[in-house]
C-alpha cells in the first residue's frame, strides 16, 4: 500500500479523471459546474486568475476590538484635548451611543516612539512587534459598520451583517482548492478552551457546499474531531478493515461504472486515513528548537503568551504544509480571575496591558520566523479586527466601539513592507481621505491570492454570488 | 453560435446560461446572453461561473442594512443596471413561471403498459421522443428501502420488507404506501424538509446564541399539520397570517413562528437596524418559499432578471411593517407543560429567599440603571425609547416592544458592576459596589440549585403578530437598501408582473368586541399567495414535493422560478401536477401518493449505458437516480438498526453527546435522559452557532438563511466520523450484538441477517466469500493484538455471555459490522 499517492493519482489510478459526466444525483446541490475534475474533488487544486504573490494567509483576529489608538495610531491632539467634549463637527453623521459618559475626550496613556526606516509609530504596548515596523503595511484608515461585535465580525468574515455568506478562506478554498490533500485547506486556531462565541458562523461555507467551511484545529494534540480511533480499534485492525471496504465498495461500485461519487467516497476513507496522522503531525510542536518555541513564547510564563505563542507555531506549521488559510482567533485573557477579550469599555490600561502582551511576542516571533524561513513572501499575514475604539471615553476609563477609523495592518505575501496607507482626523475618531472597508481588505486579500475578487463567482439561489457582495475595491498601495 | 452556446452550458453545467440561450422571453436579457458567449470554461478553471455571470453580478440582500458608514460604492461597483428590463412599465411579463397554470392534456404514448398514472405518460413521452425506453421496475426490496428512506427517513426493518416482498396480492404496492403515508413517521420526514426551508432554529445565533425555548412547538406544528395531511392553502395562510385569521387559535398562532425564525442580535444596539433586519428577512424568506422568488435581489435595485422594481419590494416589506415577536403566550397545559411548570414551581420555591433578596438590592436602583441601559442604544433608537409611551407612534412602539423583549435583569446587574467596580466611572458610588458585592455572592448561592431547573421545555408560546393596533409603521423605498436614505413612502402592494393587476384588500382584523388589534396586510398577503389562480405557489410546492423523491426538481432552482432560474425540464408534467393538486384541495399526501405509485419512481437505478449516452445528466428519468441519504437518515438508520432509535413524536429539543474536543461549553450541555440520546434528528437542538456535528459534516441544512436543497459532499472528515466516532462504534456494537442474537451461531445466517437489516436483501456470493475471508485472517489480526499486552477488544453489546463463547471471533464480528456501516451501499439509496 503507497501511502504517499496524491490524491490525484487516487482518483486516476481509480480509473477516473477522464471527465465522464455521471447520471443524475451525482451534481452536488446547487454547484454551478458539472465539469467531471470538480465533482471528483471538489478541494483539486486550480489556478489562480493570475500569479499569486501569497500563497496562504495568517488571518490573526484581535477579539473584542483593540483600541489602535493606543498601539498604532499616535494622536498628540488628543492627549492634548484630553477631558475636552468631543467637538460637534467630528460627531457629524454618525450615530453613537451616551452610555457611561460618553462624550470627553479620553488619552492614551502609553508613551510613544517611531520605529524603523518607515518610522512607524508604536506605543510602549508592543515593544517586540515595534522591531518588526518596516515589515509592515498599516491600513490606518479602516472603515465598517456595526457597533456590536457579532454584527461586525460577521461582516469582516463573510461581507454580510446576518449569517449565511461564506467567509473569506471558503471563497479562497472554493477558489484555489487545496494544495495539500492530507490536510483541511481552510483551518480555524482559537484561543482558551472554549470555542470562539457565535462559533462556526465566522468559519462557514455559507451558501457554497460544506466541504469549503474551516476546520476548527482544537487544542491538544488531536487537532479534528474524531481524528483518533476507536479506543478498541488498533491501527492494523483498521487498515485491515478499510480494505475490506474498498473491496465491498468496489463490488458495488462496478455495477455503476461512471458514478464518479461513489468512486470518490471509497477515495475519501484513504484521505482519512492519511490524516489520521498527517493531522497531528502538523500540530507536533516537539521537534521544533527550543530557540523557535523562544520566539513564539511557547515557553512564556505567562500563560496567555504561551498559548498565544502556541497557536501561532501551529499557524506557521500548517501554512508550511501548504494549508491556504488559517485563521487565529485570541481567546480571553484572564486578569485578575476575570476573562476578557480586548472590549475594553472600562479599564483600558489594565485591559490593553494584558490583551497587548499576550499577542506582542507570538506575533513579532512569527514574523521573524516565517522571514528566516522564506516564508514571509509566500504568506500573507493580517492582522484585523471587527472595529477599533473612540477616541472619546467611556466609563471613565475605557473606550467605546468604533466603526469609523482603526487601524488593520498586513506582512509578507506581497503586501508593501514599511508603508502606511490612509489616515484618522486628528482626534482619531474617523477616517479622512481614502478609507478601507472590509470589502477592500478582502479585495486586497484575495488579490495578493492571486484572485480577482469580482470573478470568483458561484451561482446560489439564480444569484451570482461573490466575496465582496457587491462591493470591494483593491487597494492597489498596498501590493508591493 | 447557438450550437456553440448550448455546447458551453452543456459542458460548464450552468443551468442559468443554458436558460439565457434558450430564452424566448427576454426582455433586456441580452446582457445574459452576451455574458454566457464571453464564457471561457478553460481558460478560468477558478470560477466555475465567472464569466457567464459577470454581467449577472447581482446586488444580493445581503450587507446593505447599512449605518451612516454604510460604503457608498454601490452605483461604482455594481454592474450596470438592466434599465430596460426592470423599469419598463409592468406590461404582462412572459416569464413561463407567471402564467396561469393551465392542465395539459395526458400525451399518448406507445408503451402504454408502462402508464400507472398521468405522471408516467408526462414524463414516458419526453423519453419517446429522445428514443430511450424507461427502466425496469427496481426490485421489490430496492423499492421498499427507497420508498420507506424517503417516506420515513429510516430503512425498514427486515420484517417491512420480508412481508412486502412476500405480499402478492394485486395492490401491494397501493397497501405499502398507504402504510407509509399513515405513519407519524411521514410527517416527521416532510416536517426536516420544511424546517429546511423555514431556517428553524431553538436558537437566536449571532453571538449570545441564546436558547429561544419554545421553538419546538412550531416544529410540533409542521410535523402535526403534515401528518392530519392538512390543506397546503391553509398550511401557508396560518404560518404567514395565522394570529389574525385565527387568534384564539393557539395552533395558528404557533404556525407564525414560520416568521419568527429568523436569526437575531438581542445585544444590538441600534434597533433601528434590527427591525429592518428583520422585516428584511420575513420578506425575502417568504418571497422563496412561497413563490421562489428571488425578491431579496431588488432590495438595493430593480431586479436584474424579474419584474420586480426596488418600490415594489419596499411595497412587499410593507405586509411585514407591523409585525412583532411576542414570546410570552400562555401556552395550552399538557402533560410538558404540567412537568415543566411543576419543576419551575419546585427551583422557585427553593430560590425564593434568594431571589428576593436580590430583588432587594436591585429594587433601589432600578430607574436609574434602565436609564443606564437605554443609553447604550444609537441615536434614533434612542429617540423611541426615550419618548412618552403617549407620543409613540406605530414604529416607537415596535422599538419599545423591541427593547422590552430584549432586557433582561442581568442588564441592572450590568449597571451595578460597571458603577460600582470602577471607582473612574462618572455614576461610580460604593454603595453600588457593595450591592454588586452581594448580587454576585447571591447568584453563586443560586447556581447551587440549577439542577432544580427544568432541563428544558417551556410553557409559552412564540409569535409573530401585531401588538392590538391596525396602524402601521410607514415603509419607505430605500435608496440602495440603505435605511439611511428613504425616498418615497410606499403601501402594500404585490409584485404587478406576478399578481397580473390583481391588488391586496386589506382589512383590520378585529376582536368579537369590534377593537381593531391587526391591520390585516398579512391576510391580505396570505391570501393571495394561497389563491388558486396565485400563478406560482402549487407550482413551486409540487416541485419541492418531486425534488425530494428524484433529487433534482422539474425546475432545477427549486427556489428560483425567475428568469435567472432554471426552465421546467417538463413543464406539462410540471402544470399538471399543479393543476392536479389544486384540484385535489391542496391534498399533499394525495400528491405523494400519485409519485409513489407511479411507474417513474417504481423504475430500477441499475446503470444504462444508453441512456448515460444520450441524457447523461438523467434529466428525463429513464434511470431512478440513487441518491446519498440526507444526515439525519443516516444517523437515524444507523440508530434504528442498533436498536437503539428511541421513536417518541415531538416535543422540546434534545441534546446528545457530542465528540469530545468540541468545546462549546454552556452552549452544549447533553441531556441527563440518556433516553433523549436516541431521538430522532429532527429533534436535536438546533443550536446556531453549534451544529450537531455528526449531521454538519453530511450536508444538514444551515439554519441561517432558507436552505433550499441540501449539498452532496463527499469528504475525509464523513469518513472520520463513520469510522471513528464512538458513537457508530458502539452503535455498530449494538447491530453486532443484534443480529448474532436473532442470527443465532451460523456465520452464514449472521452475514445475511446484517444484510437484511441494513440493505434489504442477502449478500451476494462474492459478499459472502469476502466476509469469509476477512474473518478467518482478520481474527489473527485480533489475536496477535491480544497477545500484545492487555486484551482489549470490543465485543458486540446485548449478548448474554454464553452468546460470545468465542470473544475473538466476536470482536471481528464487529469490526465486520462496522465497515459494512461504512460502506457506500449503507449510505446510498438505490
Amino acid at each position: 500500500m503507497n501511502f504517499k499517492t496524491s490524491r490525484r493519482d487516487l482518483l486516476v489510478n481509480a480509473g477516473l479523471g477522464l471527465g465522464g459526466l455521471a447520471l443524475s444525483g451525482l451534481l452536488p446541490g446547487g454547484l454551478s459546474v458539472a465539469r467531471a475534475a470538480d465533482l471528483l474533488d471538489p478541494l483539486a487544486p486550480k489556478q489562480p486568475h493570475f500569479p499569486a504573490k501569497a500563497k496562504s494567509v495568517i488571518w490573526l483576529h484581535q477579539n473584542g476590538a483593540p483600541s489602535t489608538l493606543d498601539l498604532y495610531d499616535y494622536k498628540p491632539d488628543l492627549v492634548k484635548l484630553a477631558g475636552q467634549e468631543v467637538p460637534e463637527s467630528f460627531l457629524k453623521g454618525i450615530k453613537t451611543s451616551t452610555q457611561g459618559g460618553v462624550g470627553k475626550l479620553f488619552a492614551s496613556k502609553r508613551s510613544w516612539k517611531q520605529y524603523g526606516d518607515s518610522g512607524a509609530w508604536f506605543s510602549d504596548l508592543l515593544p517586540n512587534l515595534s522591531q518588526h515596523a518596516d515589515k509592515l503595511a498599516f491600513i490606518k484608515s479602516s472603515t465598517t459598520i456595526g457597533a456590536t461585535h457579532d454584527i461586525s465580525i460577521l461582516k469582516l468574515n463573510t461581507g454580510d451583517l446576518n449569517p449565511g455568506r461564506p467567509t473569506l478562506g471558503a471563497w479562497v478554498v472554493y477558489a484555489l482548492g487545496a494544495s495539500n490533500p492530507d490536510l483541511p485547506a481552510y483551518v480555524v486556531l482559537y484561543g482558551g478552551t472554549k470555542e470562539p462565541s457565535a462559533g462556526a458562523v465566522n468559519w462557514s461555507s455559507g451558501f457554497l457546499p460544506a466541504v469549503y467551511q474551516g476546520t476548527p484545529f482544537r487544542p491538544g494534540s488531536s487537532p479534528i474531531l474524531n481524528l483518533e480511533r476507536p479506543e478498541l480499534d488498533s491501527a492494523l485492525q483498521q487498515r485491515d478493515n478499510l480494505d475490506l471496504l474498498k473491496r465491498l465498495n468496489a463490488h458495488k461500485g462496478s455495477r455503476y461504472p461512471q458514478d464518479t461519487e461513489l468512486q470518490a467516497r471509497l477515495n475519501s476513507y484513504e484521505l482519512a486515513y492519511r490524516m489520521e496522522s498527517s493531522a497531528p503531525e502538523a500540530v507536533d510542536l516537539s521537534k521544533e528548537s527550543d530557540a523557535t518555541k523562544a520566539l513564539y513564547g511557547v515557553n512564556d510564563q505567562d500563560p496567555n503568551v504561551k498559548d498565544y505563542g502556541t497557536n501561532l507555531l501551529k499557524a506557521r506549521r500548517l501554512v508550511e504544509r501548504g494549508v491556504r488559510f488559517v485563521q487565529v482567533i485570541t481567546g480571553p485573557v484572564d486578569v485578575d480571575g476575570e476573562e476578557i477579550s480586548w472590549d475594553a469599555h472600562k479599564e483600558l490600561e489594565k485591559n490593553h496591558t494584558a490583551n497587548a502582551r499576550m499577542v506582542d511576542k507570538p506575533i513579532a516571533g512569527l514574523l521573524a520566523d516565517l522571514q528566516s524561513r522564506g516564508l514571509l513572501d509566500s504568506t500573507l499575514v493580517v492582522w484585523t479586527s471587527e472595529f477599533g475604539r473612540t477616541s472619546y471615553g467611556e466609563s471613565g476609563n475605557g473606550r467605546d466601539h468604533n466603526p469609523w477609523g482603526y487601524t488593520q495592518w498586513l506582512a509578507g505575501g506581497g503586501s508593501k513592507s514599511g508603508y502606511t496607507f490612509g489616515q484618522t482626523d486628528e482626534i482619531g475618531l474617523k477616517s479622512v481621505g481614502k478609507s478601507v472597508d472590509t470589502y477592500d481588505l478582502q479585495a486586497t486579500v484575495l488579490n495578493l491570492m492571486g484572485l480577482d475578487h469580482l470573478k470568483v463567482t458561484y451561482l446560489n439561489n439564480g444569484r451570482s454570488e461573490r466575496p465582496t457582495v457587491v462591493y470591494g475595491e483593491v487597494v492597489k498601495e498596498l501590493i508591493a | 453560435m447557438k450550437t456553440k452556446q448550448a455546447v458551453l452550458a452543456f459542458l460548464i453545467g450552468l443551468t442559468a446560461a443554458a436558460a439565457a440561450v434558450e430564452a424566448d422571453d427576454k426582455p433586456g436579457g441580452g446582457a445574459v446572453v452576451d455574458a454566457a458567449t464571453d464564457a471561457k470554461p478553460g481558460a478560468a478553471s477558478v470560477a466555475p461561473a465567472v464569466a457567464a455571470t459577470d454581467a449577472r453580478s447581482d446586488t444580493t440582500t445581503t450587507a446593505a442594512t447599512s449605518t451612516a458608514a454604510a460604503p457608498v460604492t454601490v452605483a461604482a461597483t455594481d454592474s450596470k443596471p438592466d434599465a430596460a428590463a426592470a423599469k419598463a412599465p409592468p406590461a404582462r411579463s412572459q416569464l413561463w413561471s407567471y402564467q396561469p397554470v393551465k392542465r395539459p392534456d395526458v400525451p399518448a404514448v406507445h408503451q402504454k403498459k408502462w402508464v400507472r398514472t398521468p405522471i408516467d405518460a408526462f414524463v414516458l413521452a419526453k423519453l419517446e421522443a429522445k428514443g430511450l425506453k424507461p427502466s425496469v421496475d427496481a426490485d421489490r426490496a430496492a423499492f421498499v428501502r427507497r420508498a420507506t428512506l424517503d417516506v420515513w427517513g429510516v430503512i425498514p426493518t427486515p420484517e417491512q420488507v420480508k412481508a412486502f416482498v412476500g405480499d402478492r396480492s394485486p395492490d401491494a404496492y397501493e397497501k405499502l404506501v398507504d402504510g407509509l403515508l399513515a405513519s407519524p413517521h411521514y410527517g416527521e420526514r416532510q416536517a426536516r424538509r420544511w424546517l429546511d426551508l423555514a431556517r428553524y432554529a431553538d436558537s437566536s445565533g449571532f453571538q449570545n446564541d441564546v436558547t429561544r425555548p419554545n421553538m419546538w412547538r412550531y416544529r410540533d406544528y409542521v410535523i402535526d399539520s403534515f401528518n392530519r395531511d392538512k390543506p397546503y392553502d391553509q398550511f401557508v395562510k396560518e404560518q404567514l397570517a395565522g394570529d389574525e385569521l385565527a387568534p384564539n387559535d393557539k395552533q395558528a398562532l404557533i404556525a407564525t413562528g414560520f416568521l419568527a425564525g429568523y436569526p437575531d442580535n438581542y445585544n444590538s444596539r441600534d434597533l433601528v437596524q434590527r427591525k429592518y433586519q428583520i422585516t428584511t428577512d420575513m420578506t425575502d424568506t417568504v418571497g422563496q418559499v412561497f413563490l421562489a422568488q428571488t425578491v431579496g435581489c431588488a432590495r438595493c435595485h430593480d431586479h436584474k432578471f424579474d419584474r420586480i422594481s426596488e418600490k415594489e419590494y419596499f411595497q412587499f416589506q410593507a405586509f411585514f411593517a407591523n409585525t412583532s415577536e411576542v414570546n410570552d403566550i400562555r401556552a395550552e397545559l399538557g402533560a410538558q407543560e404540567l412537568a415543566y411548570e411543576a419543576a419551575d414551581a419546585k427551583w422557585k420555591e427553593a430560590t425564593k429567599d434568594i431571589r428576593a433578596q436580590q430583588k432587594e438590592i436591585l429594587d433601589p436602583i432600578r430607574d436609574a440603571a434602565l436609564k443606564y441601559h437605554k443609553e447604550r442604544y444609537l441615536t434614533d433608537s434612542r429617540a423611541a425609547i426615550f419618548k412618552p409611551e403617549s407620543e409613540w407612534t406605530a414604529q416607537d412602539r415596535w422599538i419599545n416592544h423591541r427593547l422590552a423583549n430584549v432586557t433582561t435583569e442581568a442588564d441592572y446587574v450590568s449597571y451595578l458592576a460597571y458603577t460600582g467596580e470602577n471607582k473612574d466611572d462618572p455614576n461610580y458610588t460604593p454603595e453600588n459596589g457593595e450591592r454588586y458585592e452581594k448580587y454576585k455572592k447571591l447568584t453563586e448561592e443560586l447556581k447551587q440549585f440549577d439542577k432544580l431547573k427544568p432541563e428544558r421545555g417551556s410553557d409559552k408560546i412564540t409569535a409573530m403578530t401585531e401588538l392590538g393596533h391596525a396602524d402601521a409603521p410607514p415603509t419607505f423605498k430605500l435608496f440602495g437598501g440603505s435605511q439611511d436614505r428613504p425616498l418615497e413612502e410606499v403601501q402594500p402592494a404585490f409584485p404587478a408582473a406576478i399578481a397580473n393587476g390583481e391588488k391586496p384588500v386589506i382589512v383590520p382584523a378585529v376582536t368579537v368586541l369590534g377593537h381593531q388589534f391587526s391591520s390585516g396586510r398579512r391576510t391580505a398577503l396570505a391570501n393571495w399567495i394561497a389563491s388558486p389562480q396565485n400563478p406560482l405557489t402549487a407550482r413551486v410546492y409540487v416541485n419541492r414535493v418531486w425534488s425530494q423523491y428524484f433529487g433534482t426538481g422539474i425546475v432545477k432552482s427549486v427556489s428560483d422560478f425567475g428568469r435567472a432560474g432554471d426552465k421546467p425540464v417538463n413543464p406539462e408534467l410540471l402544470d399538471y401536477l399543479a393543476d392536479n393538486f389544486v384540484k385535489e384541495g391542496w391534498d399533499v399526501k394525495k400528491l405523494q401518493r400519485e409519485i409513489l405509485l407511479s411507474s417513474v419512481y417504481r423504475q430500477s437505478s441499475e446503470y444504462r449505458d444508453d441512456v448515460f449516452k444520450a441524457d447523461p445528466e438523467n434529466k428525463l428519468l429513464a434511470v431512478f437516480p440513487r441518491r446519498r441519504l440526507d444526515a439525519e437518515e443516516i444517523r437515524d438508520s444507523l440508530l434504528l438498526a442498533s436498536g437503539k432509535l428511541n421513536d417518541t413524536v415531538g416535543g422540546p429539543s434534545v441534546f446528545p453527546p457530542v465528540p469530545k474536543g468540541l468545546n462549546a461549553g454552556k452552549l452544549w450541555t447533553v441531556s441527563k435522559d440518556e433516553d433523549d440520546w436516541n431521538r430522532r434528528s429532527l429533534y436535536i437542538f438546533t443550536r446556531r452557532s453549534v451544529a450537531y456535528p455528526m449531521l454538519d459534516t453530511f450536508d444538514m441544512a444551515s439554519a441561517q438563511q432558507v436552505h433550499s436543497k441540501r449539498d452532496v459532499t463527499t469528504t475525509p472528515l464523513q469518513a472520520l466520523t463513520l469510522y471513528n466516532s464512538d458513537l457508530v462504534f458502539q452503535w455498530s456494537q449494538a447491530l453486532a450484538g443484534r443480529v448474532i442474537r436473532e442470527a443465532g451461531d451460523s456465520q452464514t445466517a449472521q452475514l445475511d441477517r446484517l444484510y437484511q437489516i441494513l440493505f434489504a436483501r442477502n449478500p451476494d456470493k462474492f459478499e459472502k466469500a469476502t466476509f469469509k475471508a476477512f474473518l478467518a485472517s482478520h481474527e489473527k489480526v485480533i489475536e496477535n493484538k491480544a497477545t500484545d499486552g492487555k486484551l482489549a477488544i470490543a465485543l458486540p453489546v446485548g449478548l448474554k455471555s454464553a452468546e460470545t463463547p468465542n470473544p475473538i471471533r466476536e470482536a471481528a464480528f464487529v469490526d465486520l459490522v462496522h465497515t459494512v456501516v461504512n460502506s457506500n451501499e449503507f449510505s446510498y439509496k438505490f
